[in-house]
């Protein structure tokens, strides 16, 4: 009996496991045999035409670029800042605690409610109507807690004996963050960045207000009134009314695309996180 | 000047974290003042009269995130368990790097999928219960289990690991069978995570957006006389973010009130979302650490 109640849990939880993993393949087994027949190399260096029933989305990847890129160097500096003041600056272990509850409470503030925020400050208060650097900036508080986290567990991982060899040299202590902490820290903010832009890539909700429209925009060249196009609300829009069987093969081109970049940033995070899962077993 | 900078850019990150609530309670003021009290606890959205009250809508949040929930829990504590108890490291690690993936998978492809597929099977599966339409609660239910399965998964995951294995060993030691070691002495330790776990999923599921907006059908005043009809979860809803992606976010700008009960469901989600993840968070500390 004790045999048999054994081996039953272990099915059990083999069973929860492998219908885990089966719906990861087939949602990309799915999305692949369907998206698969669209990708060409026009479908990523010509424009959208017919409402999404043909041509490519050249411009779509493109404004997905920007907003990352915009994103990342926004989040950038403010996780550095917010990582150092945890580490190096806040001396009470109650205002480091309280540091990283706040992380984890914007961590878990929905993306929509960020949205909207956007959508009041810098779409209406500041007149940008909708642009790309509303968007970016809005993502950036999106990403902030992950890459902000990424980089204090880096900076945490950092042997104690670097910072005190720098200090024994007479470094002063900016001179210890810029020449150790930051320089032996970097991979943190990379991976925490790829990792939080994997998120923002397939948000639609904190642009759909702020930054991106469906169809004829192209590069920006200013603030105000410089909307994106985007893959994610591209799919949005062309998901609301998929009918048209043209419109299909691209909408789920458009699908595999976005999913081949999440995937890609998302792994390009993994060796890193790899060497620290491992060091901080062996280490 | 290392120094100002972090101060600046960390007072700047915390100065917007306060302007947002700030604004969200502040721009939901007309809706208290025109509603009072019948604006949390009322059913009834009719924006051109100028009556507003977000019952259905909590209540539409509330059940597909406990749909998705009774659903993802299960399997997601079954499945950490396998990963924690029953995998060598190494291919542990390469199954935890794939229900990563799962958890990256965007909203807006999940929504995709549920139009195409998920919303037909709901249709003919209840066919017996005369459903109007796939798009329902309980489409919007099921999706959000598929989506909140990876949080599950990884966080449950975490804390079964946390248990240190000298625990295992000397369980093992004393003759217990693997099935016995993880019920009597890992799960009850790993509890506080396990729960945690719950919670930080339920504040992912309450606060999800696109996926939910594609497939709930979006039917405004929607409130069972009972909270706990079943045949409810097959009719067509409207969630919190459901209401707040769609485009009456556009229209209401301008309308004081109109604009003031869209930001008020805000304050709303926010609070909610807000409460799950605190309590969460503070379920994942250590009693003693």
């Amino acid at each position: 009996m004790r045999k048999f109640l054994d081996a039953v849990t272990a099915l059990i939880a083999f069973a929860c496991a492998l219908l885990a993993l089966a719906l990861l393949g087939g949602l990309v087994y799915v999305i692949v045999q369907k998206g698969g027949p669209a990708i060409s190399w026009g479908f990523f260096t010509e424009q959208i035409r017919l409402v999404g029933a043909a041509g490519g989305i050249f411009w779509n990847l493109i404004g997905t670029l920007i907003l990352l890129l915009t994103a990342f160097l926004a989040s950038a500096p403010i996780a550095i800042a917010l990582a150092l003041m945890e580490r190096v600056w806040l001396k009470s272990e109650t205002s480091r605690s309280i540091l990283r509850t706040g992380l984890y409470a914007i961590n878990g503030v929905p993306s929509i409610v960020f949205g909207i925020f956007g959508f009041i400050v810098l779409v209406q208060w500041c007149g940008w109507g909708k642009s790309w650097l509303a968007g970016g900036l809005i993502l950036a508080m999106v990403i902030l807690p992950t890459v902000t986290v990424a980089l204090m567990e880096r900076l945490k991982a950092i042997p104690a004996k670097y910072v005190e060899a720098a200090a024994g040299l007479g470094l002063s202590r900016s001179q210890i963050i810029w020449a150790v902490l930051l320089r032996q820290s970097w991979g943190g903010l990379i991976t925490g960045s790829l990792l939080g832009l994997a998120r923002a890539a397939g948000e639609v909700a904190p642009i759909m207000f702020t930054a991106t429209i469906f169809a004829g925009a192209a590069m920006p060249h200013a603030i105000k009134e410089s909307p994106v196009l985007s893959l994610p609300y591209h799919i949005f829009i062309l998901a609301q009314d998929s009918f048209d069987p043209g419109v299909g093969s691209k909408l789920w081109g458009s699908a595999l695309v976005l999913l081949g970049l999440v995937f890609s940033l998302s792994l390009a995070a993994l060796p890193t996180r790899l060497r620290i899962h491992e060091e901080a077993h062996h280490g | 000047m290392t120094k100002t900078l972090s101060w600046l850019f960390s007072l700047l990150a915390v100065a917007t974290m306060g302007l947002l609530l700030g604004i969200f309670i502040w721009q939901s003021v007309p809706v208290w003042k025109h509603e009072g009290w019948s604006y949390l606890w009322e059913k009834k959205w009719y924006f051109r009269q100028h009556e507003f009250g977000v019952m259905s809508m909590v209540y539409g949040t509330l059940i597909v995130s406990i749909i998705a929930l009774v659903l993802a829990v299960p399997v997601g504590w079954g499945a950490a368990v396998f990963t924690s108890e029953y995998l060598p490291r190494r291919v542990r690690m390469a199954v935890k790097i794939l229900i990563e993936l799962l958890a990256g998978v965007p909203g807006v492809i999940y929504g995709l999928l549920g139009i195409l597929l998920l919303r037909d099977w709901v249709y003919d599966t209840f066919e017996a219960f005369e459903p109007l339409s796939g798009d329902t609660l309980l489409t919007a239910g099921i999706l959000l289990a598929v989506m909140i399965l990876p949080t599950v998964v990884t966080l449950s995951d975490d804390a079964l690991r946390a248990i240190p294995s000298a625990q295992r060993l000397a369980a093992r030691g004393l003759g217990l069978t693997r099935a016995e070691t993880i019920f009597s002495v890992i799960i009850p330790q790993a509890a506080r995570g396990l729960g945690a776990s719950v919670l930080l999923a339920l504040g992912r599921a309450m606060g999800e957006t696109t996926a939910v907006f594609l497939v709930v059908g979006r039917q405004d005043n929607n409130l069972p006389d009972s909270w706990f009809s079943l045949r409810a979860w097959l009719d067509s809803g409207q969630t919190i973010t459901s209401k707040l992606v769609s485009s009456e976010t556009n229209i209401a700008y301008g309308d004081s009130i109109h604009w003031g009960a869209m930001v008020g469901l805000g304050l709303i989600l926010l609070v909610m979302t807000g409460a799950a993840t605190l309590v969460g968070t503070f379920f994942t500390r250590k009693p003693h650490a």
